[in-house]
């Protein structure tokens, strides 16, 4: 009994112990209660310093936690239970979350900045007027490929089935991505709703399996960092990361088009703080903040102001930063509704099944 | 064939076994060192990684929680869970006992999805908060189980001859239950409360579906960030909280060993006295 005693008490203690480590950091960092702002983004998507220096800025305490995927930031803010100030979602959740009625409509008067924005990321499909979202950053679906290790240069979609790749290409574990790569290849839209040539373009993507070392996601870029495949597709801020780390690296955006991604920033109708996260907004849109948050991220920022304050040699990089020509080549994600999405990912199940 | 425990083949596949155990755990720690910045190649020494940890206060604080969480939720579940298991040994009827068990056994084997799911519905649903309560409460509930499984064999091992004893010697209940039900199970109570920390501590299912708020554990951030590959940093943390946790276990088996001995001793002074013929 004594020893039990013993055990309950020092586990009280070292509870206590916690709980006053707790409050101190609190403390330290000047959390008070109403002045926090609970931002809700992708793990490691923006530079640590300049959390600290929007807290020094506006006296807002930023509590910041981050997400994996779309899907589970959506259960995470529909649900309920939760108060985020902020979120990132890509754009057809945004679309899906607008119909939902989870977001909070933006007025416009209070957000400063947006013309800093490049034109060609406003006004989109998803959210026609930016009534509900503000860019944060965008990219690209491309190849990535070792020029030690590849002699073909691959310059669109069709050379991904070219026999000199046998058992070389790692694939991006997504259903529109690879549907997508089978529709372009062959001329069509990334959102066709057409049953028939959906079929067709998963066989010809059957054919594509020979050269399929695998088809996995975050992994590509530890892999191709370190050499273990030579070509892959994958997101333009992942290949940047990886042009970054093996000089042996290029990402390539294919002559046929490519998928044109946005993640925005949205405040969910659920948010406590709104006055914080205009804030929080109007900060991430002045161009010197964009410009070190671009740096440090690695995907492309769409605020041109922003563009001339960064090492010219980013800007200037085709890789990451097209030229409007093949902008204009580019397809964004119109949300399909459950029925069409239900087929692309049967679909693509069935490539992922597909042994030959 | 006799099986003996030190024979050499069983102390090479023991051998083997560990340095399959620990081997990924000293990779890991190794790299914690690196000044490269990736896990690909060592180009040298340093404690930047070490230093980085430190400075960063909101990965400090969300140890700070995970640790905090663990404490309380294995605490709450070993008390309801000694209980419980005391309940389920004194069921009279054999069915009702089995359907207990069964049903202790159920959420021991079901999967965490299900009962992160689940308890995410349950909390939404009476319109909880999610944050530091709803995690420590989900946690209560997946280690009761545990705790349960861990005591009940100590109950079963006790004799009941020493309760009827004290009974009929005229003690109450009370008395039994801390004079001689306690004490008889007390090894079962701690590695009880010893799992259900464990568990709480580096679960990620259960947790990742009931977080929010800016609350977060460990499990759930490193997870969040593996989708950028997993910086040193995150090597540095995990080869503080092995060391850590090294120490736990190595001041709890001192505590063992230091009972142990006195508990020897005492037994040697009375034999001592008794064959001296000394009376007291």
């Amino acid at each position: 009994m004594r020893k039990l005693l013993i055990g309950i008490l020092s586990v009280l203690a070292f509870s206590l112990l916690l709980v006053s480590g707790i409050d101190y950091l609190n403390h330290a960092q000047g959390f008070t209660g109403d002045n926090t702002l609970t931002v809700y983004n992708w793990g490691d998507y923006i530079d640590p310093s300049l959390l600290k220096e929007f807290e020094e800025e506006t006296g807002y305490k930023i509590s910041y936690e981050t997400f994996d995927s779309n899907e589970a930031m959506y259960t995470k803010i529909n649900q309920g239970g939760t108060s985020y100030d902020i979120a990132v979602p890509s754009e057809y959740m945004i679309s899906r979350m607008i119909e939902e009625n989870m977001l909070r409509e933006l007025d416009h008067s209070q957000i400063k900045g947006l013309e800093h924005i490049n034109p060609r990321f406003l006004d989109l499909s998803f959210d026609r007027g930016n009534d509900y979202s503000i860019p944060y950053f965008w990219g690209t679906l491309g190849i990535i490929y070792n020029d030690k290790m590849i002699e073909d240069i691959p310059t669109s979609w069709n050379d991904l089935w070219d026999d000199s790749y046998r058992n070389e290409l790692m694939l991006i574990d997504g259903a529109r991505e690879v549907m997508g790569i089978g529709l372009q290849s062959e001329g069509y839209s990334l959102n066709l709703k057409n049953k028939q040539i959906l079929v067709e373009i998963a066989a010809k993507l059957k054919e594509m399996t020979p050269n399929v070392k695998a088809i996995i996601a975050d992994e590509i870029k530890m892999y191709m960092i370190q050499e273990e495949a030579s070509i892959a597709v994958s997101f333009s801020g992942e290949a940047s990361e990886m042009v970054w780390e093996n000089e042996n690296l290029h990402y390539v955006i294919p002559e046929e088009g490519t998928n044109l991604w946005f993640d925005n920033i949205v405040i969910p109708k659920t948010a406590k703080n709104v006055e914080g996260a205009y804030a929080f907004i109007n900060f991430l849109l002045e161009p010197e903040n964009a410009a070190i948050n671009a740096e440090y991220v690695g995907y492309s920022t769409p605020n041109d102001a922003a563009k001339e304050l960064m090492d010219p040699e980013i800007i200037a990089d085709p890789q990451f930063y097209p030229s409007d020509a093949a902008i204009e080549n580019m397809e964004v994600y119109e949300n399909l509704g459950p029925e069409w999405l239900g087929l692309y990912n049967d679909l693509f199940l069935e490539v992922k099944m597909y042994r030959n | 064939m006799k099986l003996t425990s030190n024979s050499k083949g069983n102390n090479i596949f023991l051998f083997i076994i560990f340095v399959i155990l620990y081997l990924p755990i000293f990779y890991l720690i190794f790299y914690s060192f690196n000044a490269g910045g990736t896990m690909n190649q060592f180009t040298g020494f340093t404690w930047e990684h070490y230093q980085a940890v430190f400075e960063d206060t909101r990965l400090i604080g969300i140890v700070l929680n995970t640790l905090l969480v663990a404490m309380l939720a294995a605490l709450l579940a070993t008390f309801i869970g000694t209980f419980g298991a005391i309940y389920i040994y004194y069921v009279k009827k054999k069915q009702n006992k089995k359907l207990l068990l069964s049903l202790n056994s159920i959420l021991m084997v079901s999967p965490d999805v299900i009962i992160g799911a689940s308890l995410l519905i349950l909390f939404t649903l009476i319109g909880f908060n999610l944050g530091f309560v709803s995690v420590l409460l989900s946690h209560v509930a997946f280690s009761i189980p545990i705790v349960v499984l861990m005591v009940l064999p100590r109950l079963y091992e006790m004799k009941d001859s020493m309760i009827q004893a004290a009974e009929d010697l005229g003690a109450n209940s009370w008395q039994v239950i801390s004079r001689i039900l306690l004490p008889s199970i007390t090894p079962g109570i701690l590695s009880g409360f010893f799992m259900a920390f464990t568990y709480s501590l580096d679960d990620f299912v259960v947790t990742f579906f009931v977080t929010g708020n800016g609350f977060s554990t460990l499990a759930v951030e490193i997870y969040s960030r593996a989708r950028r590959g997993v910086s040193l940093e995150i090597n540095a943390l995990s080869a503080l909280m092995f060391i850590f946790t090294l120490a736990l276990v190595l001041g709890y088996n001192g505590i063992q060993i230091y009972g142990q001995k006195r508990r020897e001793k005492a037994a040697k002074t009375v034999h001592f006295i008794e064959s001296e013929g000394i009376s007291l």
